[in-house]
């Protein structure tokens, strides 16, 4: 790797951890000019950054404000690479629908869940708050995701997830798409109760997407 | 000794026969979907139906107060979030933000009559309510989960980040409207105000944050309940661990803990009384003889009054809440 690019990709990396939106921008924009591969450049740049965002919130050295900021940074150095990515490295993504499950409107852990996951190169189709299990499953169908993942704060909204449950197994394709949890009071014990995988934290929901893909 | 009495002394860390079982209402609330259908909805709205439904928890649930409302969304509305009130089986909740600029909201809802609207509704039902026997627990949202609730949540903790000081200008104009609203609701009758900040989490904002943007809000609101005589409850939602040092400047009379929060090592360290902490997964789901061993041993590890940990699902049966009320009314507790 030239020198220039692993120096480029580091600094796209250390300004999405340092929160600089515009300092972001212009290195995407350096990155360009320079003519190197705009899809290193998220997934060993901006992405590598995000990740990094994510241990620290991990070691409580960042919180849920810092997180967001990182990923305004993220999210604006991809506007810029984004369009210079060549056409073959956007097919085949794996897709994955999220959202809220109804009777819950906090929507910041999916958000985060949802960062993650187009870092890692998931189509993610974001529903939103306060959605009806049966949205899930249709939205789902519709576009042949092979996860669906539910997001509560509040752990009087955990029956909606059960529901989705219910729902694809209905209609037998809890083999095909494959749901994923987490949220507050989520544990692992409820997840394994109800059918579902359990992802921990934001970072985690990205390595396990990536696995339960794998295994399809 | 009378269900009110307890209580309030319990908030005054004085010695009682045994320790009170509530549940405060606001985002705790007890009015699950038995209750609900039982009283044909329309709790939220009417202060009727808002009364019947809190007699209803005390009587059928056996939780020793009367609290109200049963959600924090009221506050919300009057500054022009949009809510659905949902049914007998979802509660009420924001469906969209107020998207105005905050100096606007600032300005335009400067002068809000907290005692019109639905918060006209929860003041009259306090008036209703009181009594000499059983406690009124008037509840009230946090700053932050109001703030949180006018307007977008990422807007706001980006803000503490990116424009502090305008930040804490809202975060002040809300605090001062919800002191408003909360002297309301002792003027109305309420004996105790519990204060429930679901969006102030240690893990949302971190220790710093929580000192910077939340320690001096609630301290500014309990102090002016402290000078009306009237005790508060703090109810902080998630792991606190990080937040717990701090959260003895606040001068609350009690804090209450999520599930997740080791209570024994609480103990040790707030100097104010403990509520909590039966997990709400286990009173939605659980077996009977879990739900009093739970209860059991929160009551060993030091709290002072026993109470769900969090939000409990409308789906829990009343018969398990009344496993948990009965066994705390027992008293032997081996």
């Amino acid at each position: 790797m030239s020198d220039i690019k692993s120096k480029l990709l580091l600094d796209l990396a250390d300004s999405v951890v340092n929160m600089d939106e515009e300092q972001t921008v212009e290195l995407a924009k350096n990155y360009i000019a320079h003519n190197l591969d705009p899809y290193e450049g998220i997934n060993q740049g901006l992405a590598l950054g995000m990740d990094r965002a994510g241990t620290l919130y991990e070691e409580e050295e960042y919180f849920i404000p810092e997180l967001l900021m990182c990923s305004d940074a993220m999210y604006a150095g991809l506007d810029v690479l984004r369009p210079h990515l060549k056409q073959d490295n956007l097919e085949d993504n794996h897709k994955i629908v999220i959202g809220v499950v109804q009777g819950d409107t906090h929507d910041i852990g999916k958000n985060l869940v949802k960062i993650m996951l187009e870092t890692t190169g998931f189509e993610v189709i974001d529903l939103g708050r306060d959605v009806p299990p049966l949205d899930f499953v249709n939205t789902a169908k519709e576009i042949k995701a092979d996860i669906i993942a539910l997001s509560t704060l509040m752990t009087t909204t955990m029956e909606g997830m059960q529901e989705v449950i219910r729902l694809l197994e209905g209609e037998n394709l809890q083999n095909q798409i494959k749901v994923m949890i987490g949220g507050g009071p989520i544990s692992k014990g409820f997840a394994d109760k109800i059918g579902a995988y359990y992802a921990g934290d934001a970072s985690k929901a990205a390595v396990l997407a990536q696995s339960l893909v794998k295994e399809v | 000794m009378e269900e009110k009495e307890r209580l309030l002394k319990v908030l005054k860390r004085g010695q009682v026969d045994r320790p009170p079982v509530i549940c405060p209402g606001g985002m705790m609330s007890a009015c699950v979907t038995e209750i609900s259908e039982q009283i044909g909805g329309c709790q939220h709205s009417s202060a009727k139906a808002m009364v019947t439904a809190a007699r209803k928890i005390n009587e059928l649930a056996g939780f020793e107060n009367y609290g109200v409302p049963f959600c924090l969304t009221a506050e919300a509305e009057a500054l022009g979030a949009g809510i659905n009130l949902g049914d007998n089986l979802i509660e009420p909740r924001v469906t969209h933000y107020n998207d105005e600029p905050l100096e606007a909201i600032m300005q335009n809802y400067s002068i809000v009559d907290v005692t019109a609207g639905r918060m006209g509704v929860v003041l009259a039902a306090i008036h209703e309510l009181r009594n000499d026997r059983i406690p009124v627990i008037g509840n009230v949202s946090g700053h932050m989960s109001a703030a949180t609730s006018v307007v977008d949540p990422l807007l706001i903790f980006k803000m503490l980040r990116r424009e502090p000081e305008r930040a804490a200008r809202f975060l002040e104009f809300i605090n001062e409207y919800l002191i408003r609203y909360a002297l309301e609701m002792v003027k109305a009758g309420a004996d105790v105000i519990s204060i429930s900040d679901p969006s102030a989490t240690g893990e949302i904002l971190g220790p710093r944050n929580f000192q910077k943007f939340a320690v001096p809000y609630y301290q500014k609101i309990i102090k002016a309940l402290h000078q009306e005589s009237i005790p508060v409850i703090l109810h902080i939602c998630g792991n606190a661990r990080s937040i717990i040092d701090p959260l003895n400047e606040v001068e609350a009379d009690a804090v209450s803990f999520d599930s997740i929060v080791n209570i024994k090592a609480a103990r040790k360290v707030i100097k104010t009384g403990l509520m909590g902490n039966v997990s709400t997964q286990l009173l939605h789901s659980g077996e009977k003889a879990k739900i009093i061993s739970i209860t059991c041993n929160a009551l060993h590890s030091g709290v002072d009054i026993a109470a769900p940990a969090c939000g409990l699902s409308m789906a829990t049966p009343l018969s398990n809440l009344r496993a948990m009320t009965n066994y705390v009314k027992e008293g032997s507790y081996s």
